[in-house]
């Protein structure tokens, strides 16, 4: 239990900072922010597994684990995978067209929108340049003379996704 | 704790093999729930396995053994679920990433190279919403009546917890 209760508490105390960071100062560089201050927390991590007391002293037999690397392991693991997961929870709520469609939806509960109302809300142009302007940030385009062509990351990338795609049968997506 | 993990990691790769000949095969639209399901049914065999096999799974030195029952089955089944969990982020990816979609629109054009405008053409925003209003009509989440669609009672909780979380942690409009 020493791990996971350590892996719990230093995610707890990551959510915690990245929570008051976001609120209170407009980030723009929203990636590195959420893994520089997860792995700002790994010492934290550290901190509460040497401060928890050992198993034998406070669980009974079935939930103690000894105190050694394995242990130290699967809480360290417990703290990346919940990274992970609030990661996938976090860029849902900021990037998702379909989160953004049902706050849309919101606006007008009684007689909601249709296609083309809907679709006068967005600005793509906004959309797709925030997607290409990432893009290029990441190194997976490069912008020519208002041109996009892909990088050799972005070729690699384009060549595994579309394989994927094809593999699990997924049709074009996006 | 050894056995956990390994029980989790085989466990994992079980639903990778499977879900591939399932994907192709299935014709549905519900490929996630079916992702799921799958899932569940590995949970509760990893659960299975793990209380039926002897702590060194015959082959682990005895070093490896020492944790109680109950901290390596929760250990392994939470690692078990977080690995489902990453994998289900990838497969959003690939499903719906508009960047991914962008990245191989450029790579299928003739010049593999594009403007804004062309790829807008190719992918149009009508298209991209039409396609999330299929997904959120699948998933309950609203409801579509003569052509005007809103929200059901899950949509609106979820449009709700959204729109707080991006409103505190200053997101912005987002989409």
């Amino acid at each position: 239990m020493r791990g996971l209760l350590a892996g719990i508490l230093a995610f707890g105390m990551y959510f915690l900072v990245q929570a008051v960071v976001f609120h209170s100062v407009q980030v723009s560089r929203r990636a590195l922010v959420l893994a520089g201050l997860w792995l700002g927390g790994l010492p934290v991590y550290v901190w509460f597994y040497t401060w928890l007391p050992d198993d034998r002293s406070v669980w009974p037999a079935p939930l103690v684990a000894p105190s050694d690397v394995t242990t130290l392991f699967s809480g360290g693991l417990l703290y990346f995978f919940l990274f992970m997961g609030y990661a996938q929870f976090f860029y849902m709520a900021e990037s998702s067209v379909g989160v953004r469609t049902m706050i849309e939806l919101a606006s007008e509960p009684e007689k909601g929108l249709t296609l083309e109302e809907l679709t006068k809300r967005y600005h793509y142009d906004w959309m797709l340049d925030r997607r290409l302007r990432r893009l290029v940030h990441a190194g997976y385009l490069i912008e020519e003379m208002g041109y996009y062509r892909t990088t050799a990351r972005g070729r690699l990338a384009a060549a595994v996704l579309k394989w994927c795609k094809r593999l699990l049968r997924l049709g074009p997506g996006g | 704790m050894l056995k956990g993990l390994i029980l989790a990691c085989a466990g994992f790769a079980l639903f990778l093999i499977i879900h591939v000949p399932l994907f192709r095969l299935q014709l549905s639209e519900f490929r996630f729930r079916t992702m799921v399901r799958l899932a569940l049914v590995l949970g509760v065999l990893l659960l299975t396995v793990h209380r039926a096999t002897p702590s060194d799974l015959w082959v682990l030195p005895s070093a490896y053994t020492r944790a109680g029952w109950a901290i390596d089955l929760l250990n392994g089944l939470m690692v078990f679920t977080f690995l489902f969990v990453g994998y289900s982020m990838f497969y959003f990816l690939i499903d719906r990433g508009f960047s991914g979609r962008i990245m191989i629109e450029i790579e299928a054009s003739p010049l593999r190279r594009l403007r804004p405008d062309e790829i807008a053409a190719r992918y149009s925003l009508e298209m991209v919403l039409q396609r999330r209003l299929n997904e959120l009509l699948g998933i309950g989440r609203i409801t579509a009546i003569n052509g005007r669609y809103c929200n059901t009672s899950k949509g609106r909780w979820s449009a709700v917890m959204f729109a707080f979380v991006k409103k505190f942690l200053q997101l912005g409009e987002g989409g």
